[in-house]
C-alpha cells in the first residue's frame, strides 16, 4: 500500500508546491486548509505521516492540534512535521530568538521555506523511525 | 481533496472557528456600510470588501485600508440580516495580512498592533507613551505639537504616570505566552 | 455585603485615574465591595486580535483564573473593552473544550487554573442589577437637579449582542441618570461609535467620529456627557480641541465617568471623585449639586 501523508495548511501556493515534491517521490498527500477539516480528516482516514503548519485560523493553532493529536488514542503514534513561517509571521514578539524545536514531544520541525531535498529527507527518515518503532510493539 | 482554493475560501478558513455564518451568505445588501461609521474613511466600504473577496480580488483587497480602518464598534455585526460577523472577519483580514506582511504602506494599524502586542508580552500591562513612537512622527511637525500639549496637559492633571508599570510574575507570565507561542526558550 | 473580582485594566491606572476613584468611592457608599484582582495583567483591548486571537484568549483567561482563585464568583470591569474581551473569552471557554485544554495547558505555566465559574459584569451592571436603582435612589443626598446630562453608550458595553439585550435603544443609562435626579438627554447618536483606537491609528477618522457625538449632543443642550469606558472618555475629552481645530468648532462640554455623577449625587466630595482633573472642567456644571 502507498504512503499516505496528510497536510494541514491554510497557504495555497505553499501547499501546492509541497505536494508535488511529495508526489513526485510516489507519496499520496492529503490536504485540509484549516484545524477543524484536518482533524476530522486525521480521524476519518489512515494516515502514516502529518505536515502541519502553525499559523492557521485564530493564531498558533498548530500547537493546539499537535498536542490534540498526541492525546488521542488513535493518532498519537503518528509521526508530524511542523512546516512554518511562524518566526516570519510573528518575529516581531521575540527578535532573534528560534522556534522550538519540539514544543511536543517527538516533534520535528522544519522552517519555510524548505528545501525539496531536506523535506524528503525528513519525511522519509520520520516514516522509517514509525516502522521502527511499530516492530517493537509485540502482537 | 481540491487544493485550487479561492480567495473567498482562504479567508474562510482563517474565519473557520468565527461564530457567524459564512461570508459567502453577504446579500449584498449594504447594511453593514450604511451602519459603519468610519466607512468614508474605508477605500471601500465593508460591503463593497466582502464583494471583493467573494468575487476573488485578492491584491485589491489587501491592498485597501479598510479593515484597518475597522474600530471594532460592532454596528455591522449586530445588523447584518445574513448573521455575518463582519467585525470578525476584519480581525481576520488584519491577521491574513500580517502574517503575509502583506499591507498598505503607510498604516499606522499594523506598527501600532504589533507594538502593542510586544508591550504586553514583555511587561504584562500597556502604557500609553510607549506607543507614541509607532504614530507621533506620522502626523508632520503640527501633529507632534499637538500631541506633546496633549499630552502635557494630562500630565499635569495626574493622569499620565511617568513610568510603565509591570506585573510581579513576569517570568511566569512570558513563559505562559511561549505555551501558545512558540518562540524563544522557556526559561 | 457581596464580594466581588475587581478588574480596573491600565487605563485606570493613568488617563482615567478619575474613574477608578470614583468607582471605588460610589461603590463603597453603595456597599459593593471591589476586591481587585492580585497582579491582573493588560487584556490586550482590540490589538491583540490581528496578531494571535489564542494569545488574546490566554491573557484574559489569566486575569479570570486570578479571580477564580480568590474564590470570588463575578468578574467586574469598569472598561467596556476590557469588559467585552473578559465576557466572550469566558463565553467562548465554556463552549469550546478543546480551546479551554490548550489556554490551561498555557496557565499551566504561571500555576494557573480556569474552570469558568466566572459571571462577566460591567461595573454599570453590578450598580442597577445588584444595588438596584430603587436603592441608589434612597442614598441619593444632592439630586442632580435639572442637569442635562447625555448618556453616552458607546460599543462594546453593548455589542457584540450579549443574551436578550437590547442593542438598539437600550434606555438602562438613562433610567440610572434619572434616579440621579438628572435628565437625561435623548440624542440619536448614543450607541455611536467614538472610534476608539482609530484615534492612534486613523487620527482624522476618529475626530470625525467624536466630532458627530459632540455635535449631537450639544444640539442637544446638554450640560454634560456620561461615559461608561474611558477610551470613550479620552477621546470625547482630551481630543476636543483637536475637533475643534480640525472642524472650526468650539466646544466645551465636560465629560464625567458616569460614577462622577453617581458620586456627586452620593454627596461624595469633588476631589475625591476625581473630579478637577478634566481636560475641560466639569466643576461649573456639577457646581449647584454642592
Amino acid at each position: 500500500m502507498n504512503t499516505k501523508i496528510m497536510m494541514i495548511d491554510d497557504d495555497p501556493d505553499f501547499v501546492a508546491g509541497i505536494k508535488s515534491i511529495l508526489e513526485k517521490a510516489d507519496y499520496s498527500v492529503d490536504v485540509a486548509h484549516n484545524p477543524k477539516d484536518g482533524f476530522q480528516a486525521l480521524q476519518a482516514g489512515r494516515y502514516d505521516l502529518l505536515l502541519l503548519d502553525i499559523m492557521m485560523g485564530r493564531g498558533a493553532e498548530g500547537v493546539a492540534l499537535a498536542r490534540k493529536i498526541r492525546k488521542d488514542p488513535k493518532l498519537k503514534e503518528m509521526p508530524v512535521l511542523i512546516i512554518t513561517g511562524l518566526r516570519e509571521q510573528i518575529a516581531f514578539l521575540f527578535p532573534g530568538q528560534s522556534v522550538h524545536p519540539h514544543f511536543v514531544e517527538t516533534d520535528e520541525l522544519v522552517e519555510k521555506p524548505v528545501e525539496p531535498k531536506l523535506l524528503l529527507e525528513k519525511v522519509s527518515s520520520l516514516l522509517a523511525l514509525a516502522e521502527e518503532k511499530k516492530q517493537k510493539v509485540p502482537g | 481533496m481540491d487544493i485550487e482554493m479561492s480567495f473567498s475560501e482562504e479567508i474562510a478558513n482563517v474565519m473557520y472557528a468565527s461564530h457567524g455564518n459564512p461570508i459567502t451568505d453577504c446579500l449584498q445588501c449594504g447594511t453593514c456600510s450604511g451602519t459603519c461609521p468610519a466607512a468614508e474613511f474605508m477605500d471601500h466600504t465593508p460591503r463593497t470588501i466582502i464583494g471583493l473577496i467573494n468575487a476573488g480580488y485578492k491584491d485589491e483587497v489587501l491592498a485597501s485600508n479598510t479593515f484597518w480602518s475597522c474600530a471594532s464598534c460592532y454596528h455591522c455585526t449586530v445588523r447584518c440580516p445574513a448573521g455575518i460577523d463582519i467585525a470578525d472577519m476584519m480581525y481576520a483580514l488584519k491577521r491574513y495580512s500580517m502574517w503575509k506582511g502583506e499591507h498598505q504602506e503607510g498604516l499606522i494599524g499594523p506598527v501600532f498592533a504589533q507594538s502593542f502586542v510586544k508591550m504586553i508580552v514583555d511587561s504584562g500591562r500597556s502604557y500609553e507613551p510607549l506607543l507614541a513612537p509607532t504614530y507621533i512622527f506620522k502626523n508632520g511637525p503640527r501633529g507632534l505639537v499637538q500631541e506633546m500639549q496633549t499630552a502635557t496637559g494630562l500630565m499635569l492633571k495626574g493622569r499620565l504616570p511617568l513610568l510603565p508599570k509591570k506585573i510581579k510574575g513576569l517570568k511566569k507570565f512570558r513563559n505562559m505566552v511561549r505555551r501558545i507561542i512558540p518562540i524563544g526558550e522557556p526559561t | 455585603m457581596k464580594q466581588y473580582a475587581y478588574y480596573p485594566g491600565c487605563s485606570l491606572e493613568s488617563m482615567a485615574t478619575s474613574y477608578n476613584l470614583s468607582t471605588l468611592e460610589v461603590a463603597q457608599t453603595l456597599g459593593v465591595e471591589l476586591k481587585e484582582i492580585k497582579d491582573w495583567n493588560c487584556c490586550g483591548a482590540t490589538a491583540y486580535f490581528p496578531v494571535d486571537e489564542l494569545l488574546a484568549h490566554t491573557l484574559v483567561a489569566r486575569n479570570l483564573a486570578l479571580a477564580e482563585k480568590d474564590g470570588l464568583s463575578d468578574f467586574v470591569a469598569p472598561c467596556s473593552a476590557c469588559y467585552k474581551n473578559a465576557y466572550f473569552t469566558n463565553a467562548y471557554l465554556k463552549k469550546d473544550p478543546d480551546l479551554a485544554e490548550h489556554i490551561n495547558y498555557a496557565l499551566e505555566a504561571d500555576n494557573l487554573h480556569i474552570n469558568g465559574t466566572m459571571t462577566v459584569r460591567h461595573l454599570i451592571e453590578v450598580f442597577i442589577e445588584d444595588v438596584g436603582l430603587d436603592e441608589i435612589g434612597k442614598k441619593v443626598t444632592h439630586p442632580l437637579k435639572g442637569l442635562r446630562v447625555a448618556p453616552y453608550y458607546g460599543c462594546q458595553l453593548l455589542r457584540p449582542r450579549k443574551e436578550n439585550q437590547n442593542v438598539e435603544n437600550p434606555q438602562f443609562f438613562e433610567n440610572l441618570l434619572s434616579a440621579l435626579g438628572a435628565e437625561a438627554v435623548d440624542y440619536p447618536s448614543k450607541t455611536r461609535c467614538c472610534g476608539g483606537s482609530l484615534i492612534v491609528t486613523n487620527r482624522k477618522a476618529a475626530l470625525d467620529m467624536v466630532h458627530i457625538l459632540l455635535q449631537d449632543a450639544v444640539n442637544r443642550k446638554a450640560d454634560v456627557i456620561a461615559t461608561t469606558c474611558p477610551m470613550c472618555n479620552v477621546n470625547l475629552e482630551v481630543y476636543q480641541n483637536q475637533v475643534n481645530r480640525e472642524f472650526g468648532t468650539q466646544y466645551s462640554i465636560p465629560v464625567m465617568y458616569f460614577t462622577q455623577l453617581m458620586g456627586v449625587a452620593l454627596g461624595i466630595k469633588p476631589a475625591k471623585l476625581g473630579i478637577g482633573k478634566e481636560v475641560v472642567s466639569g466643576e461649573p456644571a456639577l457646581a449647584f449639586a454642592y
